[in-house]
């Protein structure tokens, strides 16, 4: 039975939609934990923490998102463990996003002028005063503008989770337009969709990096 | 390097270096080597500081002056010999070392304000996470400090707002707040246009007033001579001189040091 696109399909459109924002939310909010702890491995000066921190980073970042979702999903099946697509899903994005944030953040720990450390050190504070107190919050205003970036990344990246049969807002469409036969309309405003979730982030992104800019003197 | 001074104290004289060296030893380098890779940047340090004691440590660029007083507070790690301050030998007992590193201040050449907290959120901070001063007390301490370096009309400002030589002031007031018994400088002034070397080497002439121990690594020969009881000079690695001001000054013995001097006043 071929169909028209109508109001129905906007409306499972918009349930998709949904989806795609859970999983990116989840994703980012347990990145923005696993991140920190990566970071601070990364940044560790012990090594026993750095060396491990550093490979889940290699990895991740060596390997296609694609290939990290199935090892995940089809790795709980070879445990034997019975998980739904949606806790695979988002439990790779999870890891995923806590390495890129890892690097990410990494990168704006090390920015942060030794100096600040020494002094923290000299006035005898302790690693977690120091990093709580003195070093986070200045990498964090340094991280900013490249952390909502990657949230751009990460929306746009979890249209894969639809080939691992999570029904997203990309698979969503696919059935739709198993339906109409309409795939440019439905795949136009599909993308439409996406445009309109991360460009508003991506401009604010470019905001903040200005603003940044502009407080460094 | 020609800054007047107009010292409200009198210079120590060779009677008062004396004096000073029958106290008790604050902190004390025995045998120290350090070396950064292959290059030997301490060769077989010895120093004593003894309580209330002002030294002043000059030499030319790589001599390892700034590397002697860092590797005092353990911001460089020693590879040879011992570093005992207050009767604990650093590195050794981590807690305990950590403990007598409360009693060390330490002023950067470039200040290394806290750039995200005002001066007095700079001042306040250690002193409430490390020795659990309650907040009311550590504002106290802090705008107390702050208006002893002449800079407390500025305690809410961020160290951006102000001026090389008000940052320099902040960073002593800040490391002050510790309540320490040994203030390290490392070339407290070099970073400084020259109009503002004079009010941070005011502030640290107040200190030495105040009977602050201080090892002061500077090329600011007016205020060795002001405040010092004793200068070293360093070259290569090597205290090659320790002798009091007017001795220093009037009489070098070595050729290396005499040719420093040359080049420096």
């Amino acid at each position: 039975m071929v169909r028209t696109f109508g109001a129905d399909d906007m409306l499972l459109l918009a349930y998709g939609t949904q989806w795609t924002v859970m999983i990116a939310a989840v994703a980012f909010a347990g990145g923005i934990v696993g991140g920190l702890i990566v970071a601070l491995c990364r940044t560790s000066p012990l090594a026993w923490l750095r060396v491990p921190a550093t490979l889940v980073i290699e990895v991740f970042q060596g390997t296609p998102l694609l290939m990290q979702l199935f090892l995940v999903y089809f790795g709980f099946a070879i445990l034997g463990l019975n998980v739904s697509a949606w806790s695979a899903v988002a439990l790779a994005f999870t890891l995923h996003a806590s390495a890129f944030l890892g690097e990410i953040w990494r990168g704006c720990i090390e920015a942060v002028p030794k100096g600040q450390s020494e002094a923290a050190f000299a006035l005898s504070l302790s690693y977690w005063s120091k990093m709580r107190y003195v070093v986070l919050p200045q990498a964090l205003r340094i991280s900013l503008s490249s952390t909502v970036g990657f949230l751009v990344q990460l929306i746009k990246g979890t249209s894969l989770a639809s080939i691992v049969g999570f029904t997203e807002l990309i698979r969503t469409g696919q059935l739709i337009v198993n339906a109409t036969y309409q795939p440019f309309l439905v795949y136009g405003i599909v993308g439409a969709i996406y445009f309109g979730l991360c460009w508003p982030l991506s401009l604010y992104a470019d905001r903040l990096e200005t603003r940044l800019a502009g407080a460094r003197r | 390097m020609s800054v007047e001074i107009a010292s409200p104290i009198p210079p120590p004289t060779a009677e008062d270096a004396r004096a000073v060296e029958r106290r008790a030893v604050l902190a004390s380098m025995r045998h120290v080597d350090k070396y950064f890779g292959t290059f030997h940047a301490l060769k077989d340090v010895n120093v004593d500081i003894h309580a209330g004691e002002r030294i002043v440590i000059c030499g030319p660029s790589g001599s390892g002056k700034s590397t002697l007083i860092r590797c005092l507070n353990m911001l460089e790690p020693i590879q040879k010999g011992e570093i005992v301050v207050e009767g604990v030998k650093l590195g050794v007992d981590m807690k305990r070392s950590n403990e007598v590193r409360r009693d060390i201040g330490m002023v950067f050449q470039q200040f290394n304000l806290f750039p995200h907290m005002t001066v007095l959120q700079n001042c306040m901070l250690a002193p409430m996470k490390v020795r659990g001063v309650a907040r009311e007390d550590a504002q106290k301490t802090a705008m107390t400090y702050l208006e002893r370096v002449r800079i407390a009309n500025q305690a809410e400002k961020y160290p951006a707002q102000l001026s090389g030589g008000q940052q320099q002031r902040v960073a002593i007031a800040r490391a002050l707040c510790m309540n320490p018994k040994l203030m390290l400088f490392d070339e407290p002034t070099s970073a400084l246009d020259p109009e503002m070397v004079k009010e941070v080497l005011d502030t640290m002439i107040w200190l030495a007033g105040e009977g602050m121990t201080m090892a002061v690594v500077t090329h600011e020969m007016g205020f060795a001579k002001a405040v010092a009881h004793r200068v070293i000079f360093m070259d290569q690695g090597e205290i090659v001189e320790s002798a009091v001001p007017e001795a220093f000054f009037a009489n070098p013995q070595h050729e290396r040091t005499k040719a420093f001097l040359a080049q420096i006043l």
